[in-house]
């Protein structure tokens, strides 16, 4: 009576977790051909998920793994269009280029910010890449020779199709990308340093660890993905003003990353889709309430803190072990028949 | 923490020209501060808005010291003390325009509104402190001051945006308080506004300032905020502390936001630069340092008023940040801060 578990569902369990990821990036890359998402509006808003995702991905990579909140993530994803941006309209320099060197920039600033302050307690680096977001903000403004201030900045488009099908295709590689290669340096040997530092900086340094080092490659990492998603932006939408730095558009990106679960990335890049979409809807419901999507974050978010501090992946996680709990005694019985 | 001391230390090619350095910038503050001093306004203004900082920064570095809690609504409730002084006032501004002979209205009428909206300020500190810090306290303190900022970063969003949806985007303000001729100080015209919201702030922090140093609750804050297990030993009521701390702190964002009505009018994101600059002070200052947090209030509304008579009132956000990394650059836990470590340093 006792059946052996088969290969393949040994295989299946043991790398479930995978498996579940790809499912979801099928759903990701056939969601736009499934009736409701066919329109454009639906499918503006799919390209505006897949971009919250890609941030709330970098955002979690400094604030989930070495506990430091850059609050002014914003700033640093606007400095990336700016620059991207500028060199389009400029120097004529192709936005595939554009990007990368936005990327760049932002990564460069994060460098100047992140060895300022990483050596402080994390407090300061939060508060003082706030300041230096709202520094950058007054800076864009007040140059309206170059940025055109609040005016707004037109740029080249990325690709020549109004359409945005091709759009989604690309955030969404974006999206992979980040994804990709953050995880990539978590699971390296800088992953563990990252995750012992935001757990335990004095353990972390007493192991051997020079935690302002690690710090401030994540920090720039983490600066230049956003950098390089701004770049993006500035070509999708076309048109860039201040308010592209402003606080509540990090709030936004913090509340998904937190709702998400902090610390695993993948909850963040999953959750980002229903909840940018839920609010995007909500936004429409309520035309003539502005801001109430920022209530609906804030609320969301205030919720999670106290009650679900690991957020979406957390409850996912145990819900996993859960029923891997249940599995086991069955298992563990085969072995023995009568 | 010995370790992160030694390695706070700037780099030993910034020390050699450290002192270099300071004489050269001392110098060239002074020469700067000298010839704007000329300007009168700029030292009222100076005052003036250095006062009021002063009450948000010492309410900030309160509730940080005492509770560990980096507060990021604290300009919201700068927020709700400018729209409760308008509705409070604004019957009597109207009452005032029907019959101005009323000498006594024109002399008192501005005190309610302040004195309401320091007790809703208050309130709200209960309120914030009893449905949310309280709960999530009881839950976990594990990374507890990142958790915290990013719940009041919660309340700040959903503060700023729900005002806009009950009161909307408009500017609720008064052109002034006492509407009297200006005075003269010194042979310069001052607008009484002005002077009596500076009185206002002198008193205030003088209150404040006794009552932290000379009563009992007084000593019991300052004594949760430097060990918070010893003072519990001692027989303090931390639930009662953390209440009253928030009280405080907020009431006092309270009455520098009705205080200032006259210049900050009542509009959703009017918190924003108070809540900016009282950070600005306190990072400046030191977290948790209360009397660093007055000293570096009126520094920072002298930085401020000096970049506006030089170079303008857009760059007010930018040049005194590149201030301050290089104040950190120099003294990473602030201007006074080495004297200063609470609880919050473990």
């Amino acid at each position: 009576m006792a059946t052996h578990p088969s290969a393949w569902a040994a295989l299946l369990r043991a790398n479930r977790r995978r498996i579940a990821l790809i499912a979801v990036l099928v759903v990701a890359l056939v969601l736009p051909f499934i009736p409701p998402f066919t329109g454009e509006d639906y499918r503006r808003w799919l390209v505006g998920a897949a971009f919250m995702a890609a941030q709330a991905v970098a955002f979690d990579f400094t604030a989930g793994y070495i506990n430091i909140v850059n609050f002014g993530f914003a700033a640093f994803v606007g400095l990336g269009g700016y620059t991207s941006g500028l060199l389009a309209v400029e120097l004529g320099i192709p936005p595939v280029i554009g990007m990368v060197v936005g990327g760049a920039v932002s990564g460069f600033v994060g460098l100047v910010t992140g060895a300022l302050t990483l050596r402080l307690r994390g407090i300061y680096a939060a508060v003082m890449a706030w300041f230096v977001g709202l520094a950058l903000m007054g800076i864009v403004r007040n140059v309206p020779e170059l940025t055109r201030g609040s005016l707004g900045l037109a740029v080249p488009s990325l690709l020549d199709s109004p359409e945005n099908l091709p759009y989604y295709y690309v955030i969404l590689a974006m999206l992979v990308v980040t994804f990709g290669v953050l995880t990539w340096v978590i699971r390296s040997r800088f992953g563990l340093a990252f995750r012992a530092i935001g757990q335990n900086l004095a353990a972390a340094r007493a192991s051997g660890i020079n935690p302002t080092r690690y710090l401030v490659i994540n920090f720039v990492l983490s600066c230049a993905f956003a950098g390089w998603l701004g770049g993006f932006y500035a070509h999708y939408y076309g048109i860039l003003t201040p308010d592209v730095m402003l606080t509540s558009h990090t709030v936004e990106v913090l509340a998904i990353a937190y709702i998400g679960g902090r610390g695993s990335l993948w909850g963040a890049a999953v959750i980002a889709f229903p909840l940018s979409i839920g609010v995007e809807y909500a936004k429409v419901q309520f035309s003539t309430l502005p801001g109430v999507h920022l209530v609906l974050y804030g609320l969301l978010l205030i919720v999670v803190m106290i009650y679900r501090p690991g957020g979406v992946a957390a409850a996912v996680r145990s819900f996993d072990d859960w029923l891997e709990r249940r599995r086991r005694p069955a298992v563990a019985e085969a072995p023995h028949p009568a | 923490m010995t370790t992160a001391a030694t390695n706070l230390r700037p780099a030993p090619f910034l020390r050699r020209y450290l002192t270099f350095t300071w004489l050269t910038l001392a110098i060239a503050a002074a020469i700067m501060v000298f010839e704007a001093f000329a300007n009168a306004s700029l030292v009222v203004n100076t005052l003036v808005t250095g006062g009021m900082w002063a009450l948000m920064a010492a309410g900030l570095a309160m509730v940080f010291g005492v509770m560990n809690i980096p507060n990021f609504a604290h300009g919201e409730l700068f927020l709700l003390g400018s729209f409760t002084a308008f509705t409070v006032f604004s019957p009597i501004q109207d009452a005032l325009f029907d019959d101005p002979s009323l000498t006594w209205l024109k002399v008192f009428g501005p005190i309610p509104g302040m004195v309401v909206a320091l007790a809703v300020g208050a309130i709200t500190g209960v309120l914030l402190e009893v449905v949310l810090f309280r709960p999530l306290r009881r839950r976990s303190r594990d990374q507890w001051v990142m958790n915290t900022f990013l719940l009041t970063a919660g309340v700040s969003v959903v503060a700023i945006n729900s005002y806009r949806l009950v009161v909307g985007n408009d500017f609720h303000g008064v052109s002034g308080y006492w509407i009297v001729p200006p005075v003269n100080v010194a042979g310069v015209p001052i607008s009484v506004d002005r002077l009596m919201v500076l009185l206002i702030a002198v008193v205030t922090i003088g209150l404040f300032a006794l009552f932290l140093q000379r009563s009992r609750l007084g000593r019991a804050i300052r004594a949760v905020s430097q060990d918070e297990t010893g003072a519990q030993m001692a027989g303090i009521d931390l639930n009662g502390i953390f209440i009253l701390t928030m009280a405080i702190s907020c009431a006092l964002a309270a009455l520098a936001g009705a205080s200032l009505l006259f210049l900050f009018p009542a509009y959703p994101d009017v918190g924003l630069q108070p809540l900016y600059t009282a950070w600005f002070v306190v990072i400046l200052a030191g977290l948790g340092n209360i009397p660093g947090a007055v000293v570096g209030a009126f520094l920072v509304a002298l930085l401020q008023n000096l970049t506006i008579f030089y170079v303008g009132v857009g760059w007010v956000d930018v040049l005194p940040t590149l201030f301050i990394m290089l104040i950190l650059l120099f003294k990473p836990s602030g201007l006074f801060g080495s004297a200063v470590k609470g609880v919050w340093e473990q």
